[in-house]
């Protein structure tokens, strides 16, 4: 009689351990999965319309910048030295990052088909005017597909890249983005922006579409980051 | 010696609930991390049996990953990458069209004046087709590219695989 109480007392323990350790399991699981989907989406920003420092700006901009010194979800390059490459511009000339060496420099994934893409191109354009007296430079890294192997399909998405990048007024060097580089920059989504020092140390990214005064700031960030 | 045997036994069950992969109720479509991770997935049918050398239809339905949208099969721009499905036919089936549903209104909160049109949700496309006497497997697969309010996915091709039995 005892031992039967003895196993049943067993069993129920460890029922009761496999329902709890499934739970956590879920329930750590679950936190992993939110983690993840917060640092793609980036859902804790509040969407600044461009100009809106005439507005209450002075909130804007502090806000924007505690933002920028907060850990803010980005690329795990972050506070590395930018991987070097060398791409194709529109016209065909190749492009080496570290030609840009003693730049503070802007490097930008975008694609023709993504609209938030878009939305941060004229920042970009006003951005690089604005700080050109400081040397910044930005390069415009194109992720759509091309078809290197069909010269005929080739040609046709450049020139889509290249009508894009006319009606965009895009004001800086737009490279063809290759697989290689992407896989080094660890690109899964667009838009992807690194901000990278005169030294050649990226000092900040964002990943998806953020305020205009946090990109300011990290723009900020990359003038006054390391010499080269 | 039988309660060793049993609380061993039950000490194996616990390790191995510990350690146990994702729970069969978790949503594996809320992660859009990875540039495999498929963010739409085909729900349904996986076979159907139709009538042999008529006009038939089949409804495939799709289900996008919460929190995000694809273009529609009519984009209103250019540049954008429209839904579509491409399909190899096999021998004996003749896929005479496919209908895709009419996309919703839809503006990133950053260009409200931007209208995009847009699936989200579920979905379902109407198939045309006529087959042959015979199981034929349809190998097709929906092309799409995703997005949520700030990021964009590139484009993706979940399979759509149908085993149509024609009697």
């Amino acid at each position: 009689m005892r031992r039967n109480i003895l196993v049943l007392a067993a069993m129920v323990a460890a029922l009761a351990l496999m329902i709890s350790a499934g739970v956590v399991n879920y329930m750590q699981r679950q936190r992993a999965e939110q983690a993840r989907l917060d640092a793609m989406k980036n859902p804790q920003v509040q969407l600044v319309p461009d100009g809106s420092q005439a507005n209450g700006g002075a909130d804007a901009d502090s806000a924007a910048s505690n933002s920028a010194d907060d850990e803010m979800p980005g690329s795990q390059l972050n506070g590395q030295q930018a991987p070097n490459f060398q791409l194709e511009d529109l016209s065909g000339r190749k492009v080496s990052l570290a030609s840009y060496k003693g730049h503070p420099l802007v490097v930008d994934f975008w694609a023709t088909w993504c609209e938030p893409c878009k939305v941060e191109i004229p920042w970009f354009e006003k951005l690089h005017d604005q700080y050109a007296g400081q040397g910044l430079e930005i390069l415009g890294v194109s992720t759509d597909d091309l078809d290197r192997n069909d010269p005929a399909k080739l040609f046709t998405e450049k020139r889509d890249i290249s009508d894009f990048a006319a009606k965009m007024h895009m004001n800086y060097p737009i490279l063809l983005g290759m697989d290689s580089v992407e896989d080094q920059y660890q690109i899964d989504a667009t838009p992807t922006t690194f901000f990278i020092d005169r030294a050649g140390r990226i000092v900040a990214s964002t990943i998806g579409l953020v305020p205009r005064d946090q990109i300011e700031a990290d723009i900020q960030k990359a003038i006054s980051g390391a010499k080269s | 010696m039988k309660l060793a045997k049993i609380l061993t036994m039950a000490a194996a069950l616990v390790a191995m609930s510990a350690s146990a992969q994702k729970l069969p109720w978790q949503n594996a479509a809320n992660s859009a991390s990875g540039p495999n991770q498929q963010l739409v997935h085909f729900l349904y049918p996986q076979q159907v049996t139709v009538k042999a050398g008529q006009p038939q239809t089949i409804e495939l339905h799709f289900r996008i990953a919460d929190g995000l949208h694809i273009n529609s099969h009519t984009p209103r721009q250019k540049s954008l990458i429209r839904t579509e499905l491409i399909e190899a036919e096999p021998t004996g089936v003749n896929i005479a069209a496919v209908d895709f549903p009419p996309g919703s209104d839809f503006a990133f909160p950053a260009d409200p004046s931007q209208k995009l049109s847009i699936y989200s949700g579920e979905f379902v496309l109407t198939m045309h087709l006529v087959a042959q006497k015979g199981n034929h497997l349809l190998q097709g697969s929906l092309r799409y590219q995703a997005c949520d309010n700030s990021t964009c996915f590139p484009p993706r091709n979940v399979p759509v695989p149908v085993d149509v039995i024609a009697n």
